[in-house]
Parts: structure tokens; C-alpha cells; sequence
């Protein structure tokens, strides 16, 4: 208990945990009116927000132990324990949770009218499950709040969604579910293997041998595959996304997409970094598939939500490839992507919101000509669109080149298995920065640009002070990381380095002496 | 000074059975009174009842000790399981009875309703301590009859005499084939008690194995119809559909608790010799009632039906704790039933709540708009249905753990597999009433029945539900101690 590692003293991670669920329950018992639902989940998130800063003031970045850690035994006949804490990797996605958490429910101002009070109640439910996921070291812990995350975006697409809402939140549900189950399978062998432990740390110092990885790595996968989603586990998502409310898109696009890629940060990769290794092939291939053939399928679509949905899936397609090089400047492209897109992707659906909101269509054909009657959104849904592109100068260029720059020069672990040089690679993806700009451009020429002829268009209002408020902050953190990333390089650099160290070494040799230490007991020697 | 004797040698430890005698005294005086008590002042039968099971419950606390011991030459046998499971079904009779209070107000002779339930929890009490073939036939049987009458107790309704019907005579078939079985077990060791058995078969040579097998097989078959496990589980829709809400719910956990109880006692003490033979057939039986009954119930529009192809399912993953068969899977077993028994009292009160101009409110669609309605019962229906589907922050996802870990633990990787395989598919029905209730409109005028205390039962399972999902170790902690004395 005296090793844990917190700074600051008080449970913090419990706090930015439990203080959104409070809040929904104070709403729930004690608030009727919407408008003051509206201003209480507000005061809620803004809180939380504030209480997560510490986290980003107190952080020590030279340091990759786990820091603010908590540890309180849970289900001892189990040897479950309420443990958390976060390290450079995990720590960026708190903040931006809560940050996101509150741009969901500026957005939902005025766009939710119906059943507002369990909106809100939803919003801050699954923001504390969003939270324990990065912050649980407890695989138990992880896998209760990455389930129970289930239920709020299940009741937030189906209620509230579009007209095919039903279709998309069963698909989404069962889908994340199916994949997640054997991720639960996996823990609980591991839990036997390992002698009856949970600890995510135990994990990644225990010595599996190559059978145990192989296995336990594809549970992994499927579950973290399904939630990222690479292909071809993809499929949910561009229905969830576009049949999901405005805030709905937000959360799912900025924050639950990085839980998988997460999940192979926090376990494939430091648990099993001799299967990780043996995968890398066909995880290069996967992402590559993703960048590529998913480009050009977002190219094809003809709405706008549909179209932004494909293009996060090729946009998580350079974070699980630069993810799988095991070089610090791949993996620390790959969290800096996440966290970017965190704000790309969340601002694009923002975007489409706005224009929902007036025209009630996502089709693009319905547009058309929209900057002459709305120039500022206009240029807010053009910065958002470069940004899209990875243009220099916003922050997605900054994760794109690193992921690049790391692909172009592998770790020797990354080429073990890999049948021909990564440069392919490397070429195959930055395509990516021309068909990116193919899709998104040609997206804004047909909403943004050209002639006003549709009627509907002409009566267009420009964006309001309240819509262009959750804008600027994005506006703001896309500028600032894409011309000054250090600060955010800074915090993720130890944390960083101290998993490529896990990834590439090897523990086949520790497995193969505790298999010789088994046979020599069972022998009696 | 005058010395009493007896004509028989007087059993030792009578006062086990003090609360077994106070449900068998209750039920007779209740029967009685019944007789002169007017019309509308039945209602106090129901009450009584309720205050019939607390003071029970009561003295089953009292007479427990905190380790095993028998009474009656060992038939008796008076443990920490033994009164864990009097307790959940004290507990779930409470909650079948206050489920009544409306729903069977306007019947005839509703006071033997309640002396009936009386019989089965008498019944059912017997059965989980016993120690010994026949006293478990005995509880087995009183549980049974009983239950086939309060099944048929609308004898107006033709679907509820036809559900007694089909329960009672393939009832009557199971009941044979039990036996049947049992007399082959007395062949093989000339004993009827579960230990004396246990010990005979470690012993008995290969000669009498063919014998043994029969026997076990035919246990094993009659015990699985008791419980439903499929292909045993053919009465189960059809029963539950025909019989009187308030009766669904009560049969859908009390005998379930009773059954797989006393199956825990035979499989460990009387067959752990042939542990490996009874594994198998019960690895099978597990596999095709979780797939049954989850991909079944997707086919269901009476939410009778559907709960009683979804209590199917759980059978089947109760049984995975069974077949794990070490102190962690037994305890496994308990959760489950615990955390199935809010999760199934508070459903099915729901569905009573929803009775509707003597309509029962049972089919889906009668669910869509509940959430507009009436947000509250929609809340906790939600609450439970997430739970029956093990979706964590609730009770069903430890519930689900706590079989499957042990499960793991003992070997059996790919049945833990298709069963969580399978709970993805059977999660599937349950988000539907969801999707019922709160993506669609209302399409009929709800009525609800207005009545506190069927309230209070909702708000105790749901608040239950999370309870136990938030902090299972408690449950976890008191199952295990549940087992002191039988591992």
C-alpha cells in the first residue's frame, strides 16, 4: 500500500470517476425543469473537467510508473481490486474525455428536446465509465467499465438517433459486446496462468510462453479490433455514427475508438510482445487496408456522416500501424494521433450537427453553395477539413509524420516476421495523404462551395456565440499541438519509451526457464 | 419419578426441523381458517402468509449452527446450504405472495392458493436437507403436486389447466424415471443415503459399474427435468405461459433454488466416485441448454415465453458451476441463483404490474412507450433486463463471472466459450424489450395495478440488482460461507 505512487494525496482518479455518476444522480432525484437538467449537467462536466487538470498540472513526466494510483481491495474472493492509475499514455485521455464531455453537452443545448433529463443522465454515466476504462489497472475493473459503457451509448443511439437508430445501436451493441466477451475468456486463463492475479502490471512482468500470447493476443484483438474499428470489423460503426445524435457521433468518434487502440497499448503490446511481434504483418496489413481501401470507400459516400465515419477508420488505420513499429516515434504518433483525432474527428461531426440542425438532412447533395449564406461556419468547417488532411500546421500532420517518419525506419523487433521492407509500407500509406485530401476536399467543394441554388440553403443561418463556443476550444488545442506539440510529446515521452522497452523484449527466454523450472520440480530434481 | 418411553427410539436434534414444522402447522391453520373467514377479508390469508415465511426465515436462522450436523438417522441433514437456500426460497415466497396480492384477488378459494404455496415451500425446504434418496423423493413429490395445482389454479382459463396438465404428467414421468433410477442405485449399494452410496461406489468393482451407470442416468435425467435443463426442458414455455403470473414467477426460482441445491448434495456426496462419467453427460447438457434456451427465446413474442426459454438459458450456466464442482463453482452456483432470483421476481413483478383489465400485459408489444409512461418501472425493467443479459455495473455479469472462472479453472475451456458465445446471442432478446420500451410509442393505454408493496418488490430486486453489481463481495463472501460444512 505505501508504494503507491500519488502525488497529489487524495483520490483524485476517483473523484474525475465518480463525480460525473453523482452528479446524475443528484439530476435524477432532484431536477425537473430541462433547462435546469441543461445547466446542472453542465456545471457537472465543467467540474469534472476541472478536477481531471490537476492531472495535466501534477503530472511527473519523467517518470513511467503509474502516478495518482489508488488500491483498495474489491472482491477479495477473487482477488479483484479496485486499482487505478495512469501513466503518459493514459493520462492525455482523461483529460480529453472530460474535455469532449463537456462539448457533448454544449452541443446537445438545443438539438435534444425530448427526454432531456435522461440525455444528460446518459452523457455523464458514460463519462465515468470512459474514465475508469484509461485509468482501471485492474483488468477486471477495465473490462466492468468498458461493458458497462455499453449501456449509456446503447440508450443514447436508440432514443435519440436517426430514423434507422434501432438497426445501427443493436448492431453497435451486440458487435462491441460479441468482440469484447472473449477478451473475457483470455483474462480469466490468464488469471489461472498467472497464479490468481488481475493486475494489469502482474501481467505485463509475467513470462507467457508463445502458445499462451498467440492465443490471448486474438481474443485481444477482436475485442480491441471491433472497438477501433479496423477492418473488416468496421462495420458497425458507419451505421452507429450516422444514425447516432450529434453528441452521440462526438463521443463514439473522439473517445471510444481510442479504447481499442488503447487496449493494445495498455496490453498486447507490453503482455505479449513476442505475439505482438508475430502479428505485426498482419496488423500492417490491416491498417493498411484501412488507410487505403477505406479512403476510397469514404470517397463513394453521400452523407456527410457516413463519409467522416470512414474517414476515422482510415485515420485509426495510421495509429495501429504506427502502433505495431515499436519505435518511440511511431508509438508516440500513434497516441498523439489518437488524442488529435480526438479533436478532428469530434469537431467534423460538430460540424455536421450545425448543418443538421437547420436542414435536418445529411445529405450532401442537399447542400451545396452553404459558404455564401454561413461564412462562419464556413471557414471553421474548412479549418476542421485541412486539419482532416493532416495539413501542415494542425495537429494531425504532426501524428501523421511521426507515424511515417517510425514506418520508413522499423524497430528490428517490428521486422522479425515481416516478409519485405517496411518502405513498401511506409509508400502504401502516404497515399493516404492524397486520398485524405480527396474525400475531404471534394466533401467541402460540395457543401461548401459553389453556387447557392437550393432554396432551403438560402435561408441558412450562420452559427450562433453557444455553437461557435465548443468550436473554439478545438480550434484553439488543433492550432496549438499542430505548431507547438511538445508539451503534449513531453508528457507521453517516458511512458513512451518505457513500452517500446516492454514490447521489443522478448519473454520467451523467462517462460522457457519457468517451464524448465516446472519439469525439474515435477521430476523431483 | 414416572419414566416416559417412547415406542420407537426418539430422533435426536428435532429442533432442525422447528421452522419446517412451523410452515407445516401455518399452512394446516391457514387451510382451516380459510373456512371462516369472510369473503372480502381473504386478503388477510395473504398477509398471514407473508408473516408465515418472515417468522420461518427467522427460525431458520435461529436453528442454524455453522456446520453440518442430521437429524432423523442422517436423513435430515441440517447445514449452512441447507439454510442459505431455505432462506432464498422464504425469500422469493414473500415476493410470489406479495405478486398475488391483486392478481388473484378476484379467484375462488384463494385461501388454499396460499396454503398450496405453504405445501411447495414445506415441500422444497425438505428437499434441500435432505441426506437421503427418499427424503428427498418425499420433498421432491410435496414441492411437485403442489405446484401442479397452483400451475392450473384459473380453472377458467383453458391455457392454465392445460399447463397444469402437461406440467403433471410429464412431471409424473420424471418423478418415475427418478426413481427408477434410485432403485438401481439401491441395487448396486443397498442404500438409499447420499454418503453410504457415495462411500459404496469408491468401493464397488467393475462388475456392478453397468448398474451404477443406469442409475446415474437416470438421476441425473429426472433431476434435469426438475430444473429444466435441456432436452428435459419441453413443460418449461408451456407452463409458464399458462400459469397464473404471480405462479410463473414463484416456479421460475423457488424450485429451481430447491433443485439444484439438493442436486449439488447428490452429485457430491453420493457420485463423486464417478465424477469423470457425470461431467460429461452434464458438459453436454450444459451446452445444449445454453443454446437452447438463449436462441429459442429469440423466437418468443409472450414475454412469459420468452423468461421461460431465458430461464432455460440460466439453468444451463447454474449448471456450469456444477460442473466445475469444487468449492468456487459451488459458490458460483449460489450467486448465480441469488442474483437470479432479484433479477426474476423483479421482472415478472413488472409484468404483473402490468395487468390490465384481467389482460395480462405479456406480450412485447405491450411493452413499447413504457419508458414514456411510466419512466420509473421502464428504469428498473431496463435495469433488470441489462442484468439478465450480464452486462456489467449489475448483479448478472458477477453472477455470469462466478460460474465461468471456476469453470476455467477446472479445464473446461471451450464450453466457458460457446457459453459466452452463446449469452452474446441471448443478449440479444432481452435488448429487445428494451428496445420496446423505450425507442418505441406507445401503441395501447397502460393501467397499471397501483399497490405498494408490489412496488416495494420492483424497487428491492432493481436496487438488488446494482447493489450486487456495484459491490458483489458481500453475495460472493456469504455463498461461500454457505458452503461450510459441504465442501
Amino acid at each position: 500500500m505505501e508504494s503507491l505512487y500519488n502525488v497529489l494525496g487524495f483520490p483524485i482518479l476517483s473523484l474525475s470517476i465518480f463525480l460525473p455518476t453523482a452528479g446524475a444522480l443528484f439530476i435524477w432525484m432532484f431536477l425537473k425543469d430541462d433547462m435546469a437538467v441543461r445547466w446542472a449537467a453542465l456545471a457537472v462536466s465543467v467540474a469534472t473537467f476541472i478536477v481531471t487538470l490537476p492531472l495535466l498540472l501534477f503530472f511527473d513526466a519523467t517518470t513511467a510508473h503509474m502516478q495518482f494510483e489508488e488500491l483498495h481491495p474489491w472482491i477479495k474472493a477473487f482477488n479483484i481490486n479496485y486499482a487505478l492509475g495512469v501513466d503518459g499514455i493514459s493520462m492525455p485521455f482523461v483529460v480529453l474525455t472530460s474535455l469532449l464531455t463537456v462539448i457533448c453537452i454544449v452541443s446537445a443545448w438545443t438539438c435534444i428536446q425530448t427526454r432531456v433529463k435522461e440525455y444528460m443522465l446518459a452523457f455523464l454515466i458514460l463519462e465515468t465509465t470512459l474514465i475508469g476504462v484509461f485509468c482501471a489497472l485492474d483488468v477486471v475493473l477495465f473490462y466492468f467499465c468498458w461493458e458497462a459503457m455499453l449501456i449509456p451509448m446503447y440508450l443514447i443511439i436508440g432514443v435519440w438517433g436517426g430514423k434507422n437508430r434501432v438497426y445501427a445501436t443493436l448492431k453497435f451493441f451486440l458487435y462491441t459486446l460479441g468482440g469484447s466477451v472473449l477478451m473475457l475468456i483470455a483474462i480469466m486463463a490468464m488469471y489461472f496462468k498467472t497464479g490468481g492475479s488481475f493486475s494489469v502490471l502482474a501481467y505485463m512482468d509475467y513470462p507467457f510462453n508463445f502458445d499462451w500470447q498467440f492465443w490471448i493476443f486474438l481474443a485481444f484483438f477482436i475485442a480491441f479490433a471491433v472497438k477501433v474499428p479496423m477492418w473488416p470489423f468496421h462495420t458497425w460503426l458507419p451505421d452507429a455514427h450516422t444514425e447516432a445524435p450529434t453528441a452521440g457521433s462526438v463521443i463514439l468518434a473522439g473517445i471510444l475508438l481510442k479504447m481499442g487502440a488503447y487496449g493494445f497499448l495498455r496490453f498486447s503490446l507490453p503482455m505479449l510482445p513476442d505475439a505482438s511481434q508475430y502479428f505485426v504483418p498482419f496488423m500492417v496489413f490491416l491498417s493498411l487496408i484501412a488507410i487505403v481501401y477505406v479512403s476510397l470507400v469514404a470517397m463513394m459516400q453521400t452523407d456527410l456522416k457516413r463519409l467522416i465515419a470512414y474517414s476515422s477508420i482510415a485515420h485509426m488505420g495510421f495509429v495501429t500501424l504506427g502502433t505495431f513499429m515499436f519505435t518511440e516515434i511511431a508509438l508516440e504518433g500513434a497516441v498523439f494521433g489518437m488524442i488529435s483525432h480526438g479533436f478532428v474527428a469530434a469537431a467534423l461531426f460538430l460540424c455536421v450537427g450545425v448543418l443538421y440542425d437547420r436542414m435536418h438532412t445529411r445529405e450532401i447533395s442537399a447542400y451545396g453553395g452553404v459558404a455564401n449564406v454561413m461564412p462562419v461556419f464556413a471557414v471553421v468547417m474548412m479549418f476542421f477539413a485541412m486539419a482532416n488532411v493532416a495539413l501542415p500546421g494542425a495537429s494531425s500532420f504532426v501524428a501523421e509524420i511521426m507515424v511515417l517518419l517510425g514506418t520508413f525506419n522499423p524497430s528490428s523487433e517490428a521486422m522479425l516476421y515481416m516478409p519485405f521492407s517496411m518502405k513498401w509500407v511506409a509508400i502504401l500509406a502516404a497515399t493516404s495523404v492524397i486520398l485524405s485530401a480527396c474525400y475531404t476536399l471534394w466533401m467541402v467543394k460540395r457543401v461548401l462551395m459553389g453556387d447557392l441554388v437550393k432554396d432551403e440553403v438560402k435561408t441558412l443561418s450562420d452559427m450562433n456565440l453557444r455553437e461557435f463556443s465548443f468550436f473554439a476550444p478545438l480550434i484553439v488545442l488543433v492550432i496549438w499541438l499542430g505548431l507547438y506539440p511538445a508539451p503534449v510529446l513531453d508528457l507521453l515521452h517516458v511512458s513512451v519509451a518505457h513500452l517500446v522497452d516492454q514490447a521489443t523484449s522478448s519473454k520467451l527466454a523467462d517462460a522457457a526457464l519457468i517451464a524448465q523450472g516446472a519439469a525439474a520440480h515435477l521430476t523431483g530434481h | 419419578m414416572a419414566h416416559v418411553t417412547f415406542p420407537f427410539p426418539f430422533p435426536e436434534h428435532l429442533e432442525f426441523l422447528i421452522p419446517e414444522m412451523i410452515i407445516a402447522m401455518m399452512a394446516m391453520v391457514l387451510l382451516i381458517a380459510d373456512l371462516f373467514i369472510s369473503k372480502d377479508k381473504k386478503q388477510w390469508l395473504a398477509y398471514a402468509t407473508v408473516l408465515v415465511c418472515i417468522v420461518t426465515a427467522v427460525a431458520v436462522v435461529q436453528v442454524t449452527t455453522g456446520h453440518s450436523a442430521t437429524s432423523f438417522y442422517g436423513m435430515f441433514v441440517m447445514d449452512p446450504l441447507a439454510s442459505f437456500a431455505k432462506l432464498l426460497i422464504l425469500l422469493t415466497t414473500v415476493f410470489g405472495v406479495i405478486l398475488s396480492f391483486d392478481y388473484m384477488k378476484n379467484e375462488e378459494n384463494m385461501g388454499e392458493y396460499y396454503c398450496l404455496m405453504l405445501f411447495a415451500v414445506l415441500g422444497m425446504m425438505l428437499l434441500v436437507s435432505s441426506n437421503n434418496f427418499v427424503t428427498m423423493y418425499l420433498g421432491l413429490e410435496l414441492m411437485a403436486l403442489s405446484i401442479y395445482v397452483l400451475v392450473g389454479y384459473q380453472r377458467n382459463v383453458l391455457r392454465s389447466s392445460e399447463a397444469a396438465l402437461k406440467y403433471f404428467i410429464l412431471g409424473s414421468l420424471a418423478s418415475g424415471m427418478l426413481l427408477y433410477g434410485i432403485t438401481f442405485l439401491y441395487g448396486a449399494t443397498t442404500s438409499f443415503s447420499f454418503a453410504i452410496i457415495g462411500s459404496a461406489l469408491a468401493e464397488s468393482n467393475e462388475s456392478a459399474h453397468g448398474v451404477v451407470m443406469l442409475g446415474l442416468v437416470f438421476v441425473l435425467a429426472g433431476m434435469a427435468f426438475k430444473v429444466s435443463i435441456a432436452p428435459f426442458h419441453m413443460w418449461t414455455p408451456d407452463t409458464y405461459e399458462g400459469a397464473p403470473t404471480p405462479v410463473t414467477a414463484f416456479i421460475s426460482v423457488a424450485p429451481k433454488v430447491a433443485g439444484f441445491v439438493i442436486f449439488m448434495r447428490i452429485l457430491h456426496d453420493a457420485f463423486p466416485a464417478v465424477q469423470v462419467d457425470y461431467t460429461n453427460i452434464l458438459v453436454v447438457l450444459a451446452a445444449i441448454t445454453i443454446v437452447v434456451g438463449n436462441v429459442a427465446a429469440i423466437a418468443q413474442r409472450n414475454i412469459k415465453r420468452m423468461m421461460a426459454y431465458s430461464t432455460v438459458g440460466h439453468v444451463g450456466f447454474v449448471l456450469l458451476g456444477l460442473i466445475a464442482a469444487n468449492e468456487a463453482g459451488y459458490t458460483g452456483a449460489l450467486v448465480y441463483l441469488t442474483v437470479y432470483l432479484f433479477m426474476n421476481m423483479g421482472v415478472f413483478a413488472i409484468i404483473v404490474l402490468m395487468r390490465r383489465d384481467g389482460m395480462d400485459g405479456e406480450l412485447l408489444d405491450d411493452f413499447a412507450g413504457l419508458s414514456k409512461v411510466r419512466p420509473g418501472y421502464a428504469l428498473a425493467m431496463g435495469l433488470l433486463l441489462f442484468s439478465l443479459a450480464g452486462i456489467p455495473f449489475l448483479g448478472g455479469f458477477w453472477a455470469k463471472y462466478a460460474v465461468i472462472l471456476p469453470l476455467i479453472g477446472a479445464g473446461h475451456l471451450y464450453l466457458a466459450l460457446l457459453a459466452i458465445i452463446v449469452s452474446v446471442i441471448g443478449a440479444f432478446y432481452y435488448l429487445r424489450v428494451v428496445k420496446y420500451m423505450y425507442f418505441d410509442d406507445a401503441r395501447v393505454t397502460f393501467n397499471f395495478i397501483e399497490n405498494p408493496a408490489m412496488k416495494a418488490v420492483v424497487i428491492v430486486s432493481s436496487l438488488a440488482v446494482v447493489a450486487i453489481g456495484l459491490y458483489p463481495e458481500p453475495v460472493m463472501a456469504i455463498c461461500k460461507q454457505a458452503l461450510i460444512g459441504f465442501i
